[in-house]
């Protein structure tokens, strides 16, 4: 074998290393200690007005009735179980829905931010995925900018009269790309490659890219089924949750 | 339930959680502080992040890793098959830093690609190895507070903290919530499968899409089932749990501050 026979065989080893373990990869979580303490807490200071936001939502809810703790709570543990299930898959991997979309179509992106953030703390406590230091950049890209997308997609959508399927999908899907996108910036910024941040983007976006994609059309696509399901069976209450007027 | 059983053959991450909690139920060092334990991990974990020296990341794992195996009764295995995910995270994460892509061939090493070269340099690789080992290094510490630290007992530390009432009832109705419908979960699981559900990629799909529907509309009914449980037994708006009492003893203190003291020398290569 040649020399460079033997550095492509062993690129190749890297390559199908990298490819072997990224189905295993959960939702975009950044792990705890990947960034510099400084960006941990710019980004927390960034979640923080829409954290705020939804406290206040979430406490509006509660002054209207006091039963909404239980809805919420039980909300909450939803989008927990849904984005631990392992979804279906051909080639056998492991991956994970984020949730977020569905749970912004369903109970509003502010409130989705709060919960987003116990279901994050949860998540780090209870499986350690994700972080404590990186809970301000977990909670900005998952439950802020995910959520926030997917309900502006999923309005803009019902607005212009696109058939309501369509509107979940596109509005799961594209949430789920944010997602990635954002925790793929965010990454980029805390550390940039010597031709600069858009370079370090897009290197951290082709990294993620084989999950990512594939994963963003079968959430989409997921949570059509689960939506076409609470439509036909669960009429009150999607009416109780304020998805149908 | 056999140990093996928790984590090992249950590729659903939700029996990992449940896991986790098992193994913090269960460890010996399950009688100290809650609050003491919260707070050293979290200020090792600070430390491990500020001081960010490969010989200070790799003695925070080993000595960490030691305690989850010792301390939180965790099997070698069990700790591997934990860890599997941050680690598929952080080779991603840190082979993103050690390479690079450009349009002119550059770097230690390269090859060209159809639009561009992907290069390496020795340096990127030292920074990407020791942020691996840097964050390899808090991930043990999270898991350190996480296999020995119940998670009721972390939402206590946090109301013990003044974290809005609002916001640490939520989650601590969360987290039994989470328990509940992973056991619904399982049932409407074992229901789908045994009339095979799971026959093809498409029947799996239809059949995840049914059960997520379902365990809404499910958990749903709970709630509302579960708030009137609450308000019979006297609920009014605020939770109060019975806490044992577990004082922090002088040693444990002392021995967070030799740790500490550890830390810094090997930082500064004394």
């Amino acid at each position: 074998m040649t020399r460079g026979q033997k550095r492509l065989w062993l690129a190749s080893i890297a390559i199908a290393m990298v490819f072997a373990v990224a189905p295993s990869a959960n939702a975009m979580h950044i792990m705890e200690g990947y960034l510099p303490l400084g960006f941990c807490v710019a980004w927390g200071v960034i979640s923080l007005p829409f954290l705020v936001k939804g406290f206040f939502s979430i406490q509006k809810k509660l002054q209207e009735n006091r039963k909404n703790i239980t809805i919420l709570a039980m909300s909450g543990a939803f989008i927990f179980v849904i984005s631990s299930l392992k979804i279906p898959s051909v080639t056998g991997s492991c991956s994970h829905m984020t949730g977020t979309g569905l749970g912004a179509i369903l109970f509003g992106p502010s409130a989705v931010g709060i919960l987003g953030m116990g279901v994050l703390i949860f998540q780090a406590v209870l499986l350690a995925h994700g972080g404590l230091t990186t809970l301000g950049s977990n909670i900005f890209s998952m439950a802020i900018a995910g959520p926030f997308l997917s309900y502006g997609i999923y309005k803009l959508c019902k607005n212009i009269k696109i058939n309501r399927r369509i509107c979940v999908f596109l509005a799961a899907a594209a949430g789920d790309l944010l997602t990635y996108c954002v925790t793929s910036f965010q990454l980029a910024i805390a550390y940039p490659s010597p031709e600069g941040v858009l370079s370090s983007v897009v290197k951290f976006l082709g990294v993620f890219a084989p999950t990512q994609l594939p994963l963003a059309v079968v959430e989409g696509f997921l949570t059509v089924v689960i939506m076409i399901t609470l439509e036909n069976y669960a009429q009150p209450e999607l009416r109780n949750v304020g998805y149908l007027d | 339930m056999k140990k093996r059983r928790l984590l090992g053959h249950q590729h659903t991450h939700f029996y990992k959680a449940a896991g986790i909690d098992y193994y913090a139920c269960q460890s010996r060092i399950r009688h100290w502080n809650g609050c003491y334990k919260v707070c050293a991990a979290v200020w090792i974990l600070i430390l491990c992040l500020i001081l960010d020296h490969p010989w200070v990341s790799a003695f925070v794992i080993l000595t960490v890793g030691a305690i989850n195996l010792i301390g939180n009764g965790v099997s070698f295995w069990e700790y591997l098959s934990l860890i599997k995910v941050p680690i598929a995270f952080l080779v991603m994460g840190c082979g993103a830093i050690a390479f690079g892509i450009s349009p002119d061939p550059k770097g230690d090493w390269y090859i060209r690609l159809p639009w561009f070269f992907l290069y390496f340099t020795v340096e990127a690789f030292i920074q990407a190895a020791e942020l691996f080992l840097k964050a390899m290094g808090a991930i043990s510490v999270l898991y350190l507070m996480a296999l020995s630290t119940p998670a009721s007992e972390i939402v206590m530390v946090m109301r013990k903290m003044h974290m809005p009432k609002l916001l640490t009832e939520l989650m601590y109705m969360m987290y039994r919530f989470i328990f509940i419908l992973t056991e619904v979960h399982s049932n409407l699981k074992t229901a789908a499968i045994s009339r095979l559900g799971d026959a093809d990629f498409r029947t799996s799909c239809v059949t995840f899409g049914k059960i997520g529907a379902n365990l809404l509309i499910l958990s749903l009914k709970k709630a509302n089932t579960y708030y009137d449980a609450m308000v019979s037994r006297g609920y009014d708006g605020e939770f109060f749990f019975w806490e044992e009492e577990k004082p922090v003893r002088i040693w444990q203190i002392l021995s967070l501050g030799l740790y500490t003291v550890v830390l810094i020398c090997l930082e500064r290569n004394l």
